[in-house]
C-alpha cells in the first residue's frame, strides 16, 4: 500500500483565508525532487512559488488552476517516488481526508501564522530555488517580509540571505544597517593581551583646563593653579595661559619699595641724623667699596626649568618656593664644589668655611639687612624657603639676633622683583663674594639652529680679588649656571 | 585623607556648611525624627542617616522636620531661599517628585528667568533614587532624565565619597537651584576622602579608567558596573575610557567629545528606561557633534521600557549590569566596517 | 483705630491706582495691544490694600495669577509693571515674566504665580525667613486655590512650625468659571483653616476699614509668635476670570449690580466723607492724579525698548 500524503493549501500570513492555483508546475505522475518548483499559488497579496519539501510524485492533482480553495483544503495527493498507487487508493485517501482547522498549519506544508515566519521558509526556499535553478543570482524576498525598502533593495541586489538576520528594528524589522552588516565579513573580538587602564594623573583632574592650555602651561612654566579661566564654566583655555606667559617671574609685577619718609615741603630741606643702622651700613659698605678690589663676573642663566619645578610643586602641595630660594640652594651646592669661593677675608687671613652660610639680602623699611641661612648646603629648597621667610619676618619686625645677620660666607641679593635686569652688588665684608640676581625676562636664544624664547636671568658675581681669582670665580659661575639650568641636581 | 562612606560624607558636609553659613537650613521628613512622639527628637536622624546629629547641633530653627507634604517642603525651601536663606530640602524617595513636581518644575526652575534675573533661589534639593533594594516600582526610580531636561536646574549625581563631598559643598554654595541625586545603593560605598573643605566644579567629569578603544559614559551606580566591565575587557586587550559624568546639567561635553574623538566608539550606561532619557540625549549630542569620529553605531545599555519589578530576579534583569556592558562593548568592537 | 489723613489718602490712592490700572488694561487688551493671558483684579482692591498697608519691604507676600493688585499694593513700580505687561525689556521682569509672573523681590513681593495654589508653600518658606526677621509672610489665595492640596499642605506646615504666615483667602465667588458654592465643600474657608489648627477670621472684603482692622489684629497675633492665621475676605471681581472670558456663569444683571452695590472705592469714599475725615475734592484730586499716572504708564510702556532674540537664554542660571 502506497504511503500517501496530502498537499493542502498553505497559509501565508494571518489574514490569508484562501488561495488560487495559478499554475501547476509538475504534471501528474511526474516525479519531482526536493526543492523543485511544484506550483504557483496566488493570494490577494502575493503569488508565491511553492517548492517541494521532499522527493515525491503527484498521483493526483485535485485543485484546478484558477479556482480558489480555502486554506487547509486538499489540493493534491502526493506519493513517494517510484510508487504508483491505484486510483482506488487515492480515492479512499481523498474521501478520508479531513481538512485541519483553518487557522492551524496543515500537514504537508508549512502554514505560517506570522508574516515573519512566512518569510523564512519562503526566503529559504527562494534561496534554495536560486541554488537549484541556477538561472539567476537574484533572490526574492516575500512582499510581506518584515524588512525596510532600502534593506530589501540592497539584499536583493547583493544576493544576501536575510534568513539569518536578526532585525534590529521595532518588532524585529530588518533594517538597511542589518543587511549591510550581514554583507561584510565578520570581525573576531577579544583574546588580546591584557592592558593597563589605570588613568594617568593629569587627565580630567583637579585643574579644569583644556588639553592645549595644559601643554602651553608646561611649555612656558606657567602655574595653572593661579589662573582664573575664562572658558566655559571657568575652564582655563589657551588665551588665559598665554596672558600669564606675558608676565615675568616673580609672580607679582615689579614693586617699588615705599619710601621710608615723606617728601619735605616744597623748597625746603629736612636734615635728619643717620640712624645707627644707617650709619653701620654706610660705614661697612664704604669700607668695602674702597678697600676691597671688586671684580665682576656676569652670566646669563635660563630659569625655565626652575619655573617648571615651581609649577609642579604648586600643583602637588599648593605652594612653591620662590626662584630665589632655588638660586640660594644652587649657590650652596656650588660653594661646596668650590670651597675657594666659600670664604671670609680677614686682613692676611682667609677663613675657609665647611658649610655654606648664605646671607640673603632683605630690604626693610629701615634699610638693607642680610639675615643668614646657615648650612644652606644641608637644607632642601623648601627648607631654605621657609627659613628665609622666617628670617625676613624677623628682619621686618626688627627682631633678628646678631648671630642671625653677622657672619656668613656668601651673600645673594635679588632685585628681580623690583624690575631690575642686571646689577652689581657690593661685597659684605668679611665675605669673599656676593651674587646679584636680576629679573627673569623672556629673551630670544638659539636652540639648535632655530630661534626660540627662554626665560633668562642675569647674574653678576662680585669677587674680592685679594682672595678669589678670575678663573676661580669663573669656575664657580659655570657650576652655578649648570645647577640653575638643571635644577634636578639641586635635590639631595 | 580618610576612608568614609557616602552617607557619612553627606552628614559631615551638611554639618560643615551649616557651621560655616548661618543661613543654611534643612527641611525634610524625619530628618530629625521623633518629633511629637514618646521617643522624642532624633529618633532617627534621617531615614538614610544623612542628617544624624544635626538637630542636636543646630536646633529646630535650622533643622526642620516636616509632615509628609512634599509640595510644602519644596515650596517652603524655595520661599525661604528667595527671601535670604540657603535651604536644603530632602525628598525621601526621588519617585515622590510626582507629588511636588510643580514646585520644582514651574516654580524653582523658573524664578530667575521669569523674574528678569532679579531673584536668587539658592536651594539644594536632595533626592534619593535608584533600584537594587527590591523596593519596586514606586520607590526605585531614577529621575535624572526628567530634571536634566528642565532649564533652570542643575543636576548632580555623585558616585564616590570624595566626589559627594566636593559636589555637595558646591551645590549648597551654588546660588542656582541644584537637584542633588543620591543613589540609595551607594550610601554604604567607601572611598578615600581628602580632608579639609573643597569644591568640585560642576560640568567636570571624572576619569575612571583610561583606554583607547571605547568611551563609556556612566553616572551613579552605573559607574562601578562600567568600571568592572572595563577591567574585564582590559584582560582581553580592549581599553575603555570610562567617564563618570558627575553632573548631567551642566554636562562635561568637552570630555565626552574629546574621548569619542580618540576612541570612535561610544557606550552609554543608564539606569533608566530607554525612551527620552540621558542615554538618548548623550547619544544625540555625540552623533551630531562627533559623527565623523564614530567607527560604530552608539550602544546604549539601559533598563527596559517597563516599571521596576519587585522579585529579585526581575529587578536584577531590569537593571543594567557589567555583563550587559561587556556584551555591548563586544558588539561595538565587532562592528563590521566597510 | 483712627487712620491719619495721610494714611487715608494713601490707602485710597493705592486702591484707585489698582482700579485705574486694571480698567485701562481691560481697554488695551480689547484693543489687541497685549499678548497672553491677563487676569484683572478690579473690584478686590480693598483686600490687597487693606492687607499691604500694614507691611514693609521686609514683610513678604506671594500672589496669585490675579496679581496686579497685590504688586501695586506692595509697592512695585507701576510704570515698570505696565512695561512688563507690554512685554518690554524695561519691564520689572525684563519682558520675560509677563502679567502672571510679575515680581519684585526687593520690596518683598515674591511673585505672581501662574499655578493655582503654588504660592502658599512659598509663603510658608518666606515665613521661615520672616520669623527670623520679626516680620510676617502673607499668602494670597482665591476661592480656587483654597481647594488645592498645596494650600492644605502649606497651612498644616505653617501650624506645625508655628510660622508668622497669614493665609488671606479672597473669596470672589468664582474659581475660574465655577461658583464657590459648588467648589468649596466646607462651611467656609475660614472654618476649614481653623480646622487646620490656626486662628481664622472673616471680614467684608469690600470695606477697606474692615479688612485693615482685621489684619492689624492678625499681624500682631502672628508677630507675637502665636503661629499662623487665616482670613476669608468676601469680595467681588468686576471682570472675567481672564480677559476674553464671556462670563456666562454670571446671573442676569449681576455685573451691573456688583459694580453699583459692591464697589470698595465707592464705599471708602462714602465712609470717609460722611465721617468728615476727607472731602470729596481730596478724593477727586487723587483720581485725577492716578489717571494721569496710568496714562503716562501706558504711553511709556508702548514706547519702551523691546527685547531681542539675544535675550532669550539670559538669566536661566546665575552661572553655568
Amino acid at each position: 500500500m502506497a504511503k500517501l500524503r496530502a498537499f493542502t493549501m498553505p497559509k501565508w500570513g494571518i489574514e490569508m483565508t484562501e488561495g488560487v492555483i495559478a499554475e501547476w508546475m509538475i504534471e501528474e505522475g511526474k516525479p519531482f525532487s526536493k526543492g523543485d518548483l511544484i506550483a504557483l499559488i496566488e493570494t490577494d497579496k502575493i503569488t508565491n512559488e511553492v517548492q517541494a519539501e521532499y522527493d515525491g510524485v503527484f498521483p493526483r492533482l485535485i485543485a484546478a488552476t484558477g479556482e480558489a480553495y480555502p486554506v487547509g483544503a486538499l489540493i493534491a495527493v502526493v506519493a513517494e517516488p517510484g510508487e504508483t498507487p491505484d486510483a482506488a487508493e487515492v480515492d479512499a485517501f481523498v474521501a478520508g481526508f479531513k481538512p485541519a482547522d483553518a487557522s492551524t498549519a496543515s500537514k504537508g506544508s508549512k502554514g505560517a501564522t506570522e508574516p515573519a515566519k512566512a518569510a523564512e521558509p519562503a526566503a529559504a526556499q527562494a534561496a534554495a530555488a536560486a541554488a537549484a535553478a541556477s538561472a539567476s543570482k537574484a533572490i526574492s524576498i516575500p512582499a510581506d517580509a518584515n524588512i525596510s525598502p532600502a534593506a530589501r533593495a540592497f539584499a536583493e541586489e547583493h544576493g544576501i540571505d536575510i534568513s539569518g538576520i536578526a532585525g534590529s528594528g521595532r518588532g524585529g524589522r530588518i533594517t538597511y544597517q542589518d543587511v549591510l552588516q550581514a554583507s561584510r565579513p565578520a570581525v573576531s573580538v577579544g583574546g588580546g593581551e591584557p592592558i593597563d587602564i589605570t588613568p594617568t594623573a593629569n587627565r580630567l583632574d583637579n585643574v579644569f583646563a583644556s588639553p592645549l592650555a595644559r601643554r602651553l602651561a608646561i611649555e612656558h612654566g606657567v602655574d595653572l593653579g593661579g589662573i582664573t579661566g575664562t572658558g566655559p564654566r571657568g575652564r582655563i583655555c589657551k588665551a588665559d595661559v598665554l596672558a600669564k606667559v606675558a608676565l615675568v617671574e616673580p609672580e607679582t609685577a615689579p614693586v617699588a619699595p615705599t619710601p621710608a619718609f615723606a617728601r619735605p615741603a616744597a623748597g625746603t630741606t629736612e636734615i635728619v641724623l643717620m640712624s645707627p643702622m644707617r650709619k653701620a651700613i654706610a660705614r661697612s659698605l664704604s669700607l668695602s667699596k674702597s678697600t676691597i678690589p671688586h671684580f665682576y663676573l656676569r652670566s646669563r642663566v635660563r630659569i625655565d626649568a626652575i619655573l617648571g619645578l615651581r609649577t609642579q610643586a604648586k600643583a602637588a602641595t599648593g605652594e612653591a618656593p620662590s626662584v630665589n630660594d632655588y638660586i640660594v640652594r644652587a649657590c650652596a651646592l656650588a660653594l661646596t664644589k668650590h670651597p675657594d669661593v666659600n670664604i671670609q677675608v680677614h686682613a692676611d687671613e682667609i677663613h675657609r668655611f665647611g658649610s655654606a652660610d648664605i646671607a640673603v639680602a632683605v630690604a626693610t623699611d629701615k634699610g638693607l639687612i642680610t639675615p643668614i641661612v646657615h648650612g644652606a648646603d644641608t637644607l632642601s629648597v623648601a627648607a631654605i624657603s621657609r627659613e628665609i621667610k622666617t628670617l625676613a619676618e624677623k628682619a621686618w619686625a626688627g627682631r633678628l639676633q646678631p648671630e642671625e645677620f653677622q657672619g656668613g660666607s656668601f651673600s645673594v641679593s635679588n632685585l628681580g622683583m623690583f624690575g631690575i635686569d642686571q646689577f652689581d652688588a657690593i661685597i659684605n665684608p668679611p665675605q669673599g663674594a656676593i651674587l646679584a640676581v636680576g629679573a627673569g625676562t623672556r629673551q630670544p636664544i638659539e636652540i639648535g639652529n632655530a630661534l626660540a624664547f627662554a626665560t633668562i636671568a642675569e647674574l653678576s658675581l662680585s669677587c674680592d680679588h685679594r682672595a678669589i681669582d678670575g678663573a676661580v670665580g669663573a669656575a664657580f659661575m659655570r657650576t652655578l649656571k649648570e645647577l640653575i639650568e638643571k635644577p634636578a641636581l639641586l635635590i639631595g | 585623607m580618610a576612608t568614609k562612606m557616602i552617607r557619612d560624607v553627606i552628614v559631615e558636609t551638611i554639618d560643615a556648611e551649616m557651621g560655616r553659613d548661618p543661613d543654611v537650613i534643612m527641611l525634610g521628613e524625619d530628618i530629625v525624627g521623633g518629633n511629637g512622639s514618646a521617643g522624642g527628637p532624633e529618633a532617627i536622624g534621617g531615614i538614610w542617616s544623612t542628617s544624624t546629629g544635626l538637630w542636636g547641633k543646630y536646633g529646630s530653627d535650622r533643622v526642620i522636620d516636616t509632615p509628609i507634604s512634599e509640595s510644602a517642603i519644596i515650596g517652603a525651601a524655595a520661599g525661604a531661599s528667595l527671601s535670604g536663606k540657603r535651604a536644603i530640602a530632602e525628598i525621601m524617595f526621588a519617585d515622590f517628585i510626582g507629588v511636588c513636581l510643580d514646585q520644582i518644575w514651574n516654580q524653582v526652575a523658573k524664578f530667575r528667568y521669569m523674574f528678569g534675573g532679579k531673584s536668587r533661589c539658592p536651594v539644594t534639593i536632595r533626592m534619593i533614587y535608584g533600584a537594587g533594594f527590591n523596593a519596586a516600582a514606586q520607590h526605585s526610580q531614577s529621575i535624572h532624565g526628567m530634571v536634566t531636561a528642565m532649564p533652570g536646574l542643575k543636576v548632580v549625581m555623585p558616585a564616590t565619597p570624595a566626589d559627594a563631598k566636593g559636589l555637595l559643598t558646591a551645590a549648597i554654595r551654588d546660588d542656582d537651584p541644584v537637584i542633588f541625586l543620591e543613589h540609595k545603593a551607594l550610601y554604604a560605598t567607601k572611598g578615600e576622602v581628602p580632608d579639609g573643605e573643597y569644591v568640585l566644579p560642576f560640568g567636570h567629569a571624572r576619569q575612571v579608567t583610561e583606554g583607547d578603544d571605547i568611551t563609556v559614559l556612566a553616572t551613579g551606580l552605573m559607574v562601578s558596573f562600567a568600571e568592572t566591565a572595563a577591567r574585564n575587557l582590559a584582560e582581553e586587550g580592549i581599553g575603555c575610557d570610562v567617564l563618570d559624568l558627575r553632573t548631567t546639567s551642566p554636562l562635561d561635553e568637552e570630555a565626552i567629545l574629546d574621548s569619542v574623538e580618540r576612541t570612535g566608539r561610544l557606550l552609554i550606561v543608564d539606569e533608566s528606561p530607554p525612551r527620552c532619557g540621558l542615554a538618548t540625549d548623550l547619544a544625540a549630542i555625540v552623533a551630531s557633534k562627533a559623527f565623523a569620529s564614530l567607527k560604530a553605531p552608539i550602544e546604549m545599555v539601559t533598563a527596559p521600557h517597563s516599571p521596576i519589578p519587585f522579585a529579585r530576579e526581575l529587578e536584577s534583569a531590569w537593571l543594567p549590569s557589567s555583563d550587559k556592558i561587556e556584551a555591548a562593548a563586544l558588539r561595538l568592537m565587532s562592528y563590521r566596517r566597510g | 483705630m483712627q487712620l491719619s489723613r495721610e494714611a487715608l489718602l494713601r490707602a485710597y490712592r493705592q486702591m484707585k491706582t489698582i482700579r485705574a490700572f486694571e480698567d485701562r488694561l481691560h481697554d488695551e487688551i480689547q484693543a489687541g495691544e497685549i499678548a497672553g493671558f491677563t487676569h484683572l483684579y478690579a473690584g478686590q482692591e480693598a483686600c490687597a490694600v487693606g492687607v499691604c498697608e500694614h507691611l514693609g519691604s521686609q514683610d513678604y507676600i506671594v500672589s496669585t495669577h490675579r496679581g496686579h493688585g497685590h504688586c501695586i499694593a506692595k509697592g512695585c513700580d507701576v510704570i515698570g509693571m505696565m512695561k512688563e505687561i507690554y512685554g518690554s525689556r524695561e519691564g520689572l521682569c525684563k519682558g520675560r515674566g509677563g502679567s502672571m509672573h510679575i515680581a519684585d523681590i526687593g520690596v518683598g513681593m515674591l511673585g505672581a504665580n501662574g499655578i493655582v495654589g503654588a504660592g502658599a508653600p512659598l509663603a510658608v518658606g518666606a515665613g521661615i525667613s520672616a520669623k527670623g526677621n520679626g516680620t510676617v509672610s502673607i499668602a494670597f489665595s482665591g476661592d480656587g486655590a483654597c481647594n488645592q492640596g498645596t494650600t492644605f499642605e502649606a497651612m498644616n506646615l505653617a501650624v506645625v512650625l508655628k510660622l508668622p504666615v497669614i493665609f488671606v483667602f479672597e473669596n470672589n465667588h468664582y474659581s475660574e468659571h465655577t461658583g464657590v458654592a459648588y467648589a468649596v465643600g466646607a462651611e467656609s474657608m475660614a472654618a476649614r483653616a481653623a480646622a487646620f489648627g490656626m486662628r481664622a477670621e472673616k471680614a467684608d472684603g469690600i470695606d477697606f476699614f474692615a479688612v485693615f482692622e482685621a489684619m492689624r489684629e492678625l499681624i500682631d497675633y502672628c508677630k507675637a509668635g502665636n503661629g499662623p492665621a487665616a482670613i476669608e475676605l468676601d469680595t467681588e471681581r468686576f471682570f472675567g476670570h481672564f480677559e476674553g472670558d464671556p462670563q456666562r456663569y454670571r446671573g442676569p444683571g449681576e455685573l451691573d449690580r456688583i459694580r453699583a452695590e459692591r464697589d470698595c472705592l465707592k464705599l471708602f469714599r462714602q465712609k470717609v466723607t460722611e465721617a468728615g475725615l476727607l472731602e470729596g475734592k481730596d478724593i477727586d484730586a487723587l483720581d485725577e492724579e492716578v489717571m494721569a499716572l496710568i496714562d503716562r504708564a501706558v504711553v511709556e510702556a508702548k514706547a519702551a525698548e523691546r527685547p531681542g532674540p539675544e535675550h532669550v537664554v539670559e538669566d536661566v542660571y546665575i552661572s553655568y
